[in-house]
């Protein structure tokens, strides 16, 4: 139960810290703007900077300046886009024997003709003590849900690989659309470092396979909250010089897509920049993540999204231009974010009735066969409050 | 879903059918009860016009004759409806190829008539509702010739008539499948004439009605 008239009074205290923050936030962006226009015309002299200092923020590589703005081309038509997405029913602490489910989603339109659209999801259920075995943190007993998340993202990425080759058409260009970032950090944070180096090294030779048969990828990340560009700026400024943070001098909470909201008009790309992500160090050089950030156009709420791409796809400006293309029709089509992510998103996402259904399905199968199934009483009595 | 999976069947019987090629279904049961059933149409095969008689088999053997007496097209999943998109067709289908794809087409039919596995018809409802995912089949003209007089389905459709269809306009959709099973004019005006007669005794005195319904027919 939510006592509101308690709440009342924390939501004006939000409020005003909302209205200074905002105040602060407009005066960063300022700062930063006049950093990015600064450093366009000495942006090697900056890379050399990121090399030569150890600032402890991220801070992209350099490729080009990154006040660089490139604006929208044409999509090809026709052309293969192909997505996937997963969702999963984490394994429940109150239900035993510890299972989980994982729904993958395969999404294939030929843009441009009338053929049959490709949508499908796959479900995979995992109960095999091998299985769980394999997700189970060695501290936690039961396989975490950082761990099937893991899991579901390899699984959705040899899907949008499957999809991608089954749906390619000699000739035709293709564009595969992932949702989230390819960057795997995520990983770092789980405690099992063996389970770690065995999911990262699967990941990156589903994305070696991507470049080995041609098959250009990318995700799309909406609303981004990262701060890669903006502390390239402050190494600019020379904040990582100052003994103590000033925080009213620096850049610092300001966010990458607040300053290309400013410098890119609709459909229009920044530069290309190299993700300095550790996990990187992982990947081999050629699917190494890169990423623009690109203005998706829309009458009310029109946003910068983050586009990640592998070195390979970076270093080609056709396939560039291609997944600029693509995923701005894709964006305009889908109402400010890709259509084919939203079917994607659709196929594969797993709703209460199913979840309950599933579970429903699990008990039944295990009564038929004479075994318990054991929900705790706690899980019950959630799902019967009495007076 | 395409029809490529579903095992043709071949025509009912040789004496009932001319038919040479296997005939595929067009829909499929979803919903069913003795008096009617809900099918969803096969993608790619034409829905079966308001009026007209499709026929389910069942495993027991009885073959259920059912008139179809409510077409709906809409969204597949029932969380998301469809809404204005301002495109043709074919910018439909080249550049939003899901949206089409997400439609459905279902119909009701009402369930008048079967066949026993020895070849008797009854124009009654059937002793168990057809199963579900059972293959609903257009019936041929032979079909509907045998669903003739004496025209007692009429009787149930106008006794106790599906609420949501008027029954009116189902009995003049009817009547028009009854002329045109015939292969000669002559024999449809004959056919016609006893079905209207049967109607005639079902609305005694309302020849109001009566004359209604067969001025749309003709």
């Amino acid at each position: 139960m939510l006592d509101l008239h308690r709440l009342q009074v924390q939501f004006k205290d939000f409020g005003a810290y909302r209205s200074l923050e905002e105040t602060r936030m407009a005066v960063r962006l300022e700062r930063a703007l006049a950093a990015l226009e600064a450093c366009d015309g000495c942006w090697e002299e900056l890379r050399a900077l990121t090399e030569r200092e150890k600032p402890g923020w991220l801070v992209p590589a350099l490729r080009e300046s990154p006040a660089a703005v490139y604006p929208r081309g044409t999509r090809p038509t026709p052309v293969t886009v192909v997505a996937a997405d997963g969702s999963q029913i984490y394994p429940d602490r109150h239900v035993e024997p510890t299972c989980f489910l994982l729904n993958v989603s395969r999404i294939a339109f030929q843009y441009g003709t009338h053929e049959e659209p490709l949508m499908e999801s796959v479900p995979a259920f995992r109960y095999r003590r091998d299985e769980v075995d394999e997700l189970a943190d060695e501290v936690a007993v039961d396989a975490s849900s950082e761990v099937v998340s893991a899991f579901r993202d390899e699984q959705e990425l040899e899907a949008l690989l499957e999809t991608a080759r089954r749906a390619r058409v000699e000739g035709r260009p293709i564009v595969a659309l992932a949702d989230g970032t390819l960057i795997r950090w995520m990983l770092r944070a789980m405690r099992n470092r063996a389970l770690e180096e065995r999911l990262l090294a699967r990941y990156t030779r589903l994305l070696a396979e991507f470049h080995a048969d041609r098959l250009p990828i990318a995700s799309y990340i909406s609303m981004p909250g990262n701060t890669e560009v903006v502390n390239l700026l402050r190494l600019h400024r020379g904040e990582h010089r100052a003994a103590e943070l000033d925080e009213e001098a620096s850049l610092v909470g300001l966010v990458d897509r607040r300053l290309f909201a400013r410098t890119l008009a609709p459909g229009e790309r920044s530069a290309v920049f190299e993700s300095a992500s550790h996990i990187q160090r992982e990947y081999a050089p050629e699917i190494r993540i890169h990423y623009f950030y690109l203005h998706v156009p829309h009458p009310v709420a029109p946003e910068i999204a983050r586009v990640e791409i592998p070195a390979w796809v970076a270093d080609d400006g056709g396939l560039l231009d291609l997944v600029h293309a693509v995923v701005l029709s894709e964006c305009e089509k889908g109402e400010g974010y890709p259509l084919i992510l939203s079917e994607a998103h659709e196929r594969a996402v797993i709703r209460a009735h199913e979840r309950a259904l599933f579970y429903e399905l699990v008990e039944r199968q295990l009564t038929t066969s004479g075994l318990p199934f054991t929900g705790s009483n706690k899980q019950a009595s959630k799902r019967r409050p009495t007076v | 879903m395409t029809t490529d999976s579903h095992a043709p069947e071949t025509a009912p019987s040789a004496s009932r059918s001319t038919a040479v090629l296997p005939l595929a279904p067009i829909a499929e049961v979803i919903e069913s009860n003795t008096r009617s059933f809900w099918a969803e149409v096969y993608r790619g095969m034409e829905t079966p016009a308001f009026g007209t008689w499709v026929r389910v088999n069942q495993p027991t053997g009885y073959e259920l004759y059912g008139l179809v007496s409510h077409v709906e097209v809409g969204s597949v999943e029932p969380n998301r409806r469809a809404v204005a998109l301002g495109r043709t067709e074919d910018e439909l289908r080249r550049e939003m190829p899901h949206v089409l794809a997400l439609l459905r087409t279902t119909f009701r039919a009402q369930v008048v008539a079967y066949r026993e596995p020895d070849g008797r018809l009854r124009q009654t409802l059937p002793p168990s509702p057809p199963q579900i995912h059972a293959f609903a089949y257009a019936c041929e003209p032979e079909h509907v010739c045998a669903l003739g007089a004496p025209f007692d389905y009429l009787r149930t459709l106008v006794s106790n008539p599906d609420p949501a269809v008027p029954v009116d306009d189902l009995l003049v959709a009817v009547l028009g499948t009854v002329y045109t099973a015939q292969a000669h004019p002559e024999e449809g005006e004959r056919a016609l004439i006893r079905a209207g007669r049967v109607l005639s005794r079902l609305f005694r005195d309302d020849h109001e009605r009566l004359q209604s319904i067969l001025r749309r027919v003709v």
